[in-house]
């Protein structure tokens, strides 16, 4: 499957796979301190492990201690 | 982590190993600025979708180890760690509420906090509505629609008024407005404010946490207890739908502390992380002393009234056994007779230093009228529990024996000066 992460396309051989997965394939840095946005949608960190991610889905990681105006 | 229990987790959460050195202490990244490989990497960093520091008024990977293992401890989502206690304050409600918005705020506030809210929130164009720390009803009719959050400290300091914490989390929860609760004086060792439903908790860590006097901090971690969707704040509101739970501390940090640099330093940071290792320890021998000295003064001749929370007939034993596991903390203040014979004491003892500050392992005590609350009218001092004749003592971590010693001796050189006051009078 191909979906969009943080902007670009990433392909995957898997054809779904949970959030929590996606963080661990995607080698994700301090996932603990990650917000996870799908379609749109910011997930409660209770529904990584059982929500999924499929073909054409746009996912963004967003660190709340990350960024600012230096 | 968070199934271990808590003296293993201040030990050892947010940091295990550093994964390049090895160095099982959290290394101090002394540095203002962080490198990047390609003008790409930094911009995702800045946008917040990648990990990483850019500048350390923003993060720091030391005072991030901190924040995470004392968000741990408190049971929290996360927390951001600033310059002080009072930055820590400020923070809070600045990320809460804007010019023309209240803050209801306990009466039994440190006189610094007072200051605080009494000199700065004004020139904000915020107001304060005062309630008297104990009076539950007191807090849920002073909230208004304009209200965006109460503030307690958890013990009184140095009035040592105990607040219901379960109590004003549900006149807040009513409400829908947030409860941020100062949990200096107890630490999350000594009462887990998570459990008794704060939505917002506030350290200074200068004190109990460092353990030493030895650094100023302040840190400030969301519970997880409040739904900012509804938040009376409508940025909190809006950055929900963005970062979901996160709205406050993101806020806070991306919106608030980054902008104002009210930063904590690395090396204070690394400070609080080694003070918080023996937390547990400290705090049980803080209280055993404290109960030990407020006991033993309390049948003493010179001395008028002791006040500590877990004493026999302070008002406060339920809330003392039921939030703190009959734990009173390491605060009391003695009551002499008259501002002269709190001098005299302060001035003869020997052990004890005379400072204005609380939780160091060293026993410390202060003249709070003619010091912290040298501003404040009498009815003013006496709202704050501070009388002319009163000395405020953090209990250390010195031998019980020799603190005994200590203020015995001080005690008797007020003793002898009544008696020569006493011959004096009657020759006269």
């Amino acid at each position: 499957m191909n979906i969009q992460i943080n902007g670009k396309v990433e392909s995957f051989v898997a054809e779904t796979l949970t959030v929590s997965a996606l963080l661990v394939a995607q080698k994700v840095d301090m996932p603990e301190m990650v917000s996870v946005e799908v379609n749109g949608d910011v997930l409660d960190r209770d529904a990584f492990g059982t929500t999924v991610v499929k073909e054409g889905d746009t996912v963004e990681f967003l660190y709340f201690m990350g960024g600012g105006r230096a | 982590m968070s199934d271990w229990s808590f003296e293993t987790r201040a030990i050892h959460s947010g940091f295990n190993r550093d994964t390049k050195t090895g160095a099982t202490s959290v290394p101090i990244y002394q540095t203002a600025a962080f490198g990047f490989d390609s003008a790409e990497d930094i911009a995702d960093v800045f946008q917040g979708r990648k990990f990483g520091h850019v500048y350390s008024r923003i993060s720091n990977p030391t005072v991030s180890a901190l924040e995470l293992r004392f968000a741990d401890l408190e049971g929290g989502l996360g927390a951001v760690a600033v310059a002080s206690g009072m930055a820590a304050l400020i923070s809070v409600i600045q990320t809460l509420a804007k010019a023309g918005d209240r803050i209801v705020a306990s009466r039994s506030l440190f006189g610094g906090t007072i200051h605080l809210l009494e000199d700065v929130l004004s020139q904000m164009g915020m107001g304060v509505d005062w309630v008297e720390a104990t009076n539950l009803a007191a807090f849920a009719a002073a909230i208004r629609p304009e209200t965006r959050g109460i503030l307690v400290e958890i013990i009184g300091n140095p009035k040592l008024d105990v607040v219901d914490v379960r109590g004003l989390a549900a006149i807040a929860n009513h409400a829908g407005v947030p409860l941020i609760v100062d949990n200096t004086m107890t630490t999350p060792y000594l009462c887990q404010i998570r459990e008794l439903g704060a939505h917002i908790g506030v350290n200074c860590m200068g004190k109990f946490l460092t353990g030493n006097g030895n650094a100023i901090g302040g840190i400030v971690v969301d519970l997880g207890t409040f739904d900012w969707k509804n938040s009376r704040s409508e940025r909190i509101q809006e950055w929900s739908r963005k970062v979901g739970k996160m709205a406050f501390l993101t806020v806070m940090r991306k919106l608030v502390t980054v902008n104002t640099g009210a930063c904590l330093s690395p090396f204070n940071a690394y400070l609080f992380l080694m003070g918080l290792e023996a937390l547990a320890v400290r705090m049980d021998r803080h209280v055993i002393n404290a109960t030990s000295l407020a006991t033993h003064l309390a049948s003493h001749l010179a001395v008028c009234h002791v006040s500590y929370p877990a004493l026999p007939g302070s008002g406060f034993e339920d809330l003392v056994k039921t939030q703190f596991g009959g734990r009173g903390g390491a605060l009391l203040t003695i009551r002499l007779g008259s501002k002269e014979k709190a001098y005299l004491f302060l001035n003869a003892l020997k052990l004890v230093t005379i400072a204005a500050n609380l939780g160091d392992a060293r026993t410390l005590a202060i003249h709070p009228a003619s010091t912290i609350y040298r501003d404040f009218s009498e009815s003013e001092q006496q709202a704050s529990g501070v009388y002319v004749d009163m000395v405020r003592v953090s209990v250390g971590l010195e031998s019980i024996q020799d603190l005994f010693h200590d203020f015995d001796q001080a005690l008797r050189v007020i003793q002898g000066s009544s008696l020569k006051n006493a011959i004096g009078e009657t020759h006269a």
